[in-house]
C-alpha cells in the first residue's frame, strides 16, 4: 500500500487540477454574472488542445521537450508530497529542497520553451516570468525553510505538515499572511499573470505552442495552482486532521476548495500589475517571509 | 481605499445575479418593431421596384425577361438589415420579420425570387406610381430594369419601353475589374 | 476674433493671396487663397488660436483643371470654422506642406499623396499612409479616371519600410492582428527592454473605399446607411454629420422635432460607446469584471435602442431632411424608466471603480502628455478633455438641438489615461441628462421634412458632430448626379492615432494596450477610404503547407 501511495498521489492530482480549474472558471463567471463554461470544460479542453496539430515552429529539441520536463516536474512534485497528512514511501528520502528545486525547474522549463520558441512575444514573457521566478521562489523557499527551522529537519515527511503544528507562533501567523498575499503570484492568476498578459504578450511564453504541447503545459499549470492549495492548507491549517487518512484526504480537498474559492476572488477583482510594481510588491513579501523565518529561528 | 473597493465591486458583482441566457435554449423576445429579415408578400408587390432603387447595398435586383415577366431577387447574403425597401413599399408588400438567426449552409438559402405578371398599360407601357414624396428619390428611375442575375449586377439602364437589344447587350454584363477593362 | 476680424486681419496679413472669401452657413467662412502663401497663412491661423481639423484634397479637372485642397481650422471658443481653400494645376499639384508647423496635418497629405498624387514638398515623413504597399505607383484611386472597384495586379515582396530603430531598441510588432486591437493595424513598438521609445504605425488594412463608392455609385440618400456603416460603435455620428454637411450645402432646415430625436439618438449612442470603452479599458488592464459589469450595463442601452430604432447598433435612424421613426410617448416612458435604472447602475459602478487604488496604479502618470502638446497635436475627445483641453463641438459649435440643452463638459487635469477614463464616466451622467431635456423639450410636428426640388449643385457643407471619441468632421460638395461630388470624412480617431507615438513614449510596454485604448480608437473610421484591397490578381496560389511554411518562418 506505501508502494502505491505516490501513484495515488499523482492520479488524484491529475483527476482533479482541471475540476479546480473549473471551479475557479465558474466562480469568476458568477462575480462577472455570466453563466460561465460548465465546471467540466477545463478537461474537455484538455481533450480538444491533444487533439490538435502540434506544430512544432522552432524545430528545436528544447522546444519540443520544455512542455514533457515542465508536467513531468510537477508530478514530481504530487508524486513525493504527503497528501492527505501520510508521507509516503518516497518522502523518506525526499527532502524541503528536493521540492524547491522540481518547482524551480517546472518554471525553468517554461523559460527554456519559451526561449527556444524564439518570440518577441515570448521572449518579452520568458524575461518576466525569470523575474517572478527570482522574486516568489524565496518567498516558497521560506515558507517551507521556517517549518525546518523550527523543527531542525528538512525532511518532507516532517516538516510540512508539522511546520506549524508544532506551534503555531507569530513567526508563522506572518508567514500566514505572505503566503496568502504571495499566493495569486504561485498560481500566476491576476494580478500576477503578468508573463502571459493576454492583451499585451499573448499568453507570452506559451504563445508559440499549441496542440499536445500547449495541453501539457496548461496541465501543468493546473497542477501547480493545485499543489500551491495544497500546500496552503497542509502548512498552515495543521489542525484540520483526524489521523483517518480517507477522511484527512476529504479535509484537505475541501479546504483547497475554500483556498481556490480565494483565488479566483482575488483573481477577479484585481487587475494586473506591471512587472515593476510587481517587483516592489515582491520585494515587500519577501522581507516579511525572511522576518518570519528570523522570528521562528529566534523561537517564535 | 483598496479594500472598500473591493467591496463594492463585490456588491456590485453580485446584485445582479447571472445576466447572460443559456442561449440557444433561452432567448430574448425580439421588440415589436425590430428590424429583421425582410420577407415579400408575392400577392401584395405590382413590381414597381421601388425597393430595388433604393436598397444602399444593391441586394435587390429586377429583371424584365420580357414584357410580362418582371424578375425579382432579394439576395440576403449582402443585406443590411436597413429597412428602407420595406419603408419605401406603396403597397407594403415587405415586411421586416423579427427573424434573425439567418445562418444558412448555402449563399442561395437567403435569396428570395419573385416572378411577377406585369401588366401592359395601354398608354405608357407599364404603370405605377412609385409614391415616393422625396425629391431626392423622384429623381431616380423608374421603368424597365435589366440587371444582370447570373452575376448580381445592377444595371440600371432604363427605358419608357422593353428593349430587346438592350436585354441582350446586357446578358454578359460583368463589372469592370481592371482598368482599361 | 470674430469672424469679420479674421478676415481682414487675413487680408491685411496676405493681401492679394486672398481671392476671396464666403459663408456657406453661420459660423463657417470659406477663404480662397492663392498656394504660394499656404503654409503661412496655415501658420497664422494656428498662431492666432485656430485648431487644425482636417484637409481636403479633391479632383477637381473635369470643371476648373485642378486639383482642389482645403486646410480647415476651428476656433473653438470663438465657434467658427474657416477652411483655406487653394488649388494647384492638374500639371502640377504641389503645394507646400504644412506639417512641419501643424504636426497634426501629416497625415491628412499623405493620405492625398497616395491617393491622389498631389505632392508636399517639405513633408517630414512623406511614405505611404494608405493604399496598399504593393499598390502601383502612378495610380491615384481618387481620381476621376480612376474606377471605383479597379484591382490592379498585386506583387509580392513589397514591404511597408518601418521607421529607423532609434539605437539599443528592439521592435516588437503588434499586429496586424493582436489581441490587443479589435481591428487590423500594425504597430511597430520600439522598446529598449521594457521601455517603449518610438512606434511606428501602418494601418489603412481594411479600405472599403467608401468615399470613392458614395462619389460614384449611390444617391443622396443611400449614403446614410452606408455613412453609419463606417464606424461600429458611433455610427449614428456619422449619418447625422453628413446629413447635416448635405443640409447645410443645400439649405434645408429640417423639423425641430427631428432634430431632438437626433439628439437623443447621438447620445444613446454616445452611453453605449463610453460604457464599451471603459469596459475595454478593464479588460486592457487585465480587469474582466470591470468589462463584464461595464457591458452588463450597456446592454440596457441597446435594448432600449432596438426597441426604439429596430436595431441594436446601426440604427437607420437618420435620413436626409429629419428621422425615419417618431419617438412615441410610450417609447418616451420607457426610456425615462431605463434611463432611471441606468442612471442608478452607473452610479454605484463609478463608486466601485474611482477609488479603486490596483486600477490608478494601471492608468495614473500612464501616457502622460502636457496639455501644450495635445493642442500642438490636435487631440480630439475625452483624450484632450482628460488632459485639461476644454472642447467640445456639442457645445462649441451646436448643431441638431444642443443649442437648447444645458450641459456640463467634464474636463480632468490629469494629463493620463484615468483623466480620459474619468472624463468618460462623468460624460455617462451628463448624456442621461442631455436625453432627458431632449425627451421634455421635443416639440410636436412631422419628423421628416419633405422638399420639392433637386439639391443644388457644387454647393459646401461641412459638419462637426462630437462623437463619443471626439469631434467627427465631414465635409460635402454636392454633385450634379444626385450624389455627392465629394465626401470627406475625418472620424476622431484619425487625429488622435497620429498622437499616440508621442503618448506612448517612455511607457512600459505592459502599458501599450491601455494607452492605445484610452482613445478609444476605431481603425474602421480611419480606414473609411480608397480603394478596395484584394488580392484576386495574384497568381501564385500556395498550398496549405506552403502557407505553414511561410507563416512560421521569420523573415
Amino acid at each position: 500500500m506505501r508502494f502505491l501511495a505516490p501513484l495515488v498521489n499523482v492520479a488524484i492530482f491529475l483527476a482533479l487540477a482541471p475540476l479546480f480549474e473549473g471551479v475557479l472558471r465558474k466562480l469568476t463567471a458568477k462575480i462577472q454574472s455570466r453563466q460561465g463554461p460548465p465546471l467540466h470544460q477545463p478537461y474537455l479542453d484538455l481533450l480538444k488542445l491533444l487533439g490538435k496539430e502540434r506544430l512544432d515552429s522552432a524545430g528545436t529539441w528544447p522546444f519540443r521537450f520544455a512542455p514533457l520536463l515542465a508536467f513531468a516536474a510537477i508530478l514530481a512534485v504530487a508524486a513525493v508530497i504527503p497528501f492527505g497528512g501520510r508521507a509516503n514511501i518516497l518522502a523518506g528520502r525526499m527532502d524541503v529542497i528536493l521540492v524547491i528545486y522540481l518547482l524551480t525547474l517546472g518554471g525553468a522549463s517554461v523559460l527554456f520553451g519559451a526561449l527556444a520558441g524564439r518570440n518577441a512575444f515570448g521572449l518579452i514573457g520568458a524575461s518576466r516570468e525569470m523575474v517572478t521566478m527570482i522574486m516568489v521562489e524565496p518567498i516558497l523557499a521560506m515558507t517551507l525553510i521556517l517549518g525546518a527551522v523550527k523543527l531542525g529537519s528538512l525532511s518532507l515527511a516532517a516538516a510540512v505538515p508539522s511546520a506549524a503544528g508544532a506551534s503555531y507562533g507569530i513567526s508563522n501567523a506572518l508567514m500566514l499572511l505572505v503566503y496568502l498575499l504571495a499566493l495569486q503570484a504561485f498560481v500566476a492568476r491576476q494580478p500576477f499573470d503578468i508573463a502571459e498578459a493576454e492583451v499585451e504578450l499573448l499568453e507570452g511564453p506559451f504563445i508559440e505552442y499549441s496542440g499536445g504541447n500547449y495541453a501539457l503545459f496548461k496541465y501543468a499549470m493546473m497542477l501547480k495552482q493545485m499543489f500551491y492549495a495544497w500546500l496552503f492548507v497542509s502548512v498552515f491549517l495543521p489542525f484540520l486532521r483526524t489521523g483517518v487518512y480517507p477522511l484527512d484526504l476529504l479535509i484537505q480537498l475541501l479546504a483547497m476548495f475554500v483556498v481556490f474559492l480565494l483565488i479566483g476572488l482575488v483573481g477577479s477583482t484585481n487587475p494586473r500589475m506591471r512587472i515593476d510594481q510587481a517587483v516592489r510588491y515582491y520585494a515587500v513579501l519577501i522581507a516579511a517571509a525572511l522576518a518570519a523565518v528570523g522570528l521562528g529561528v529566534w523561537g517564535h | 481605499m483598496w479594500l472598500t473597493s473591493k467591496f463594492k465591486q463585490i456588491v456590485l458583482a453580485l446584485k445582479p445575479g447571472t445576466v447572460t441566457l443559456k442561449y440557444p435554449f433561452e432567448t430574448r423576445p425580439v421588440p415589436k418593431d425590430f428590424r429583421g429579415r425582410p420577407v415579400w408578400d408575392h400577392t401584395k408587390c405590382i413590381g414597381c421596384g421601388g425597393c430595388a432603387n433604393h436598397c444602399p447595398a444593391r441586394t435587390i435586383l429586377l429583371r424584365d425577361l420580357c414584357q410580362e415577366v418582371r424578375v425579382l431577387i432579394y439576395d440576403g447574403a449582402k443585406c443590411t438589415y436597413c429597412g428602407r425597401c420595406a419603408e419605401l413599399c406603396p403597397e407594403k408588400a415587405i415586411v421586416m420579420s423579427p427573424e434573425f438567426e439567418l445562418a444558412a449552409p448555402r449563399r442561395e438559402d437567403f435569396s428570395q425570387t419573385l416572378e411577377l405578371f406585369m401588366l401592359t398599360c395601354n398608354r405608357c407601357g407599364r404603370c405605377f406610381d412609385m409614391e415616393i414624396k422625396n425629391a431626392i428619390d423622384k429623381l431616380d428611375l423608374r421603368g424597365y430594369r435589366y440587371d444582370n442575375i447570373e452575376t448580381r449586377t445592377v444595371l440600371r439602364r432604363t427605358t419608357d419601353r422593353m428593349e430587346p437589344a438592350v436585354l441582350d447587350e446586357t446578358e454578359a454584363a460583368r463589372r469592370p475589374e481592371r482598368i482599361g477593362g | 476674433m470674430s469672424t469679420n476680424r479674421i478676415i481682414s486681419s487675413l487680408r491685411a496679413e496676405f493681401g492679394e493671396a486672398v481671392r476671396g472669401s464666403s459663408s456657406p452657413a453661420a459660423g463657417r467662412l470659406l477663404v480662397d487663397l492663392d498656394r504660394s502663401r499656404l503654409r503661412e497663412a496655415a501658420r497664422f491661423l494656428i498662431n492666432r488660436g485656430g485648431r487644425y481639423q482636417v484637409g481636403v484634397g479633391a479632383d477637381e479637372r473635369d470643371r476648373t483643371q485642378t486639383f482642389g485642397l482645403i486646410h480647415f481650422f476651428a476656433f473653438d471658443r470663438e465657434r467658427f470654422s474657416i477652411g483655406l481653400r487653394t488649388a494647384a494645376p492638374a500639371s502640377d499639384p504641389t503645394f507646400d506642406s504644412i506639417t512641419p508647423d501643424i504636426p497634426s496635418a501629416g497625415w491628412t497629405e499623405r493620405e492625398f499623396r497616395d491617393l491622389l498624387g498631389m505632392r508636399f514638398p517639405g513633408h517630414p515623413k512623406p511614405k505611404k499612409l494608405i493604399t496598399a504597399d504593393d499598390w502601383p505607383d502612378g495610380i491615384y484611386p481618387l481620381r476621376k479616371d480612376v474606377p471605383y472597384n479597379l484591382v490592379p495586379p498585386s506583387t509580392a515582396d513589397v514591404a511597408y519600410q518601418l521607421d529607423e530603430a532609434p539605437p539599443g531598441t528592439t521592435i516588437v510588432p503588434v499586429g496586424p492582428f493582436h489581441a490587443t486591437l479589435h481591428e487590423p493595424a500594425h504597430f511597430a513598438v520600439y522598446v529598449d527592454g521594457e521601455t517603449i521609445k518610438h512606434c511606428d504605425y501602418r494601418g489603412f488594412m481594411a479600405h472599403r473605399g467608401i468615399e470613392k463608392l458614395c462619389q460614384t455609385q449611390v444617391s443622396y440618400n443611400e449614403v446614410p446607411f452606408i455613412a453609419e456603416r463606417i464606424c461600429g460603435i458611433c455610427g449614428s455620428v456619422h449619418s447625422v454629420a453628413y446629413c447635416q454637411a448635405v443640409e447645410m450645402a443645400a439649405g434645408l432646415s429640417i423639423s425641430r422635432r427631428a432634430e431632438f430625436i437626433r439628439v437623443v439618438c447621438l447620445e444613446l449612442e454616445r452611453l453605449h460607446s463610453h460604457l464599451l470603452l471603459i469596459g475595454v479599458a478593464g479588460h486592457l488592464i487585465g480587469f474582466d469584471t470591470v468589462f463584464m459589469h461595464a457591458w452588463r450595463i450597456r446592454e440596457q442601452v441597446m435594448w432600449l435602442s432596438e426597441k426604439m430604432t429596430g436595431n441594436r447598433k446601426t440604427y437607420g435612424m437618420v435620413v436626409i431632411g429629419g428621422v425615419r421613426r417618431d419617438i412615441t410617448p410610450e417609447m418616451k416612458d420607457e426610456i425615462f424608466a431605463v434611463l432611471k435604472n441606468l442612471e442608478a447602475e452607473i452610479a454605484s459602478f463609478h463608486k466601485a471603480v474611482a477609488g479603486d487604488s490596483s486600477i490608478h496604479g494601471r492608468t495614473k502618470g500612464v501616457g502622460k502628455v502636457p496639455t501644450e502638446e495635445v493642442v500642438l497635436w490636435s487631440l480630439l475627445g475625452p483624450v484632450a478633455r482628460g488632459r485639461g483641453v476644454d472642447i467640445d463641438a456639442r457645445r462649441d459649435f451646436p448643431y441638431a438641438a444642443y443649442d437648447e440643452i444645458a450641459f456640463d463638459v467634464p474636463v480632468t487635469t490629469d494629463g493620463d489615461v484615468w483623466g480620459t477614463i474619468v472624463v468618460r464616466l462623468l460624460e455617462l451622467f451628463e448624456s442621461i441628462k442631455i436625453i432627458r431635456q431632449a425627451l421634455d423639450k421635443m416639440p410636436s410636428g412631422p419628423v421628416l421634412t419633405e422638399y420639392g426640388e433637386a439639391l443644388p449643385a457644387f454647393r459646401t457643407g461641412w459638419s462637426i458632430v462630437e462623437a463619443p471619441r471626439g469631434e467627427s468632421f465631414h465635409y460635402v460638395l454636392t454633385g450634379e448626379e444626385n450624389r455627392p461630388e465629394r465626401w470627406r470624412v475625418r472620424a476622431p480617431t484619425y487625429t488622435n492615432l497620429q498622437g499616440i507615438p508621442r503618448m506612448l513614449r517612455d511607457n512600459q510596454f505592459a502599458d501599450f494596450p491601455i494607452i492605445l485604448g484610452s482613445i478609444d480608437p476605431c481603425f474602421s473610421c480611419t480606414d473609411r477610404v480608397a480603394v478596395v484591397d484584394r488580392r484576386s490578381g495574384r497568381k501564385r496560389v500556395w498550398t496549405k503547407s506552403e502557407m505553414d511554411r511561410l507563416s512560421r518562418s521569420r523573415s
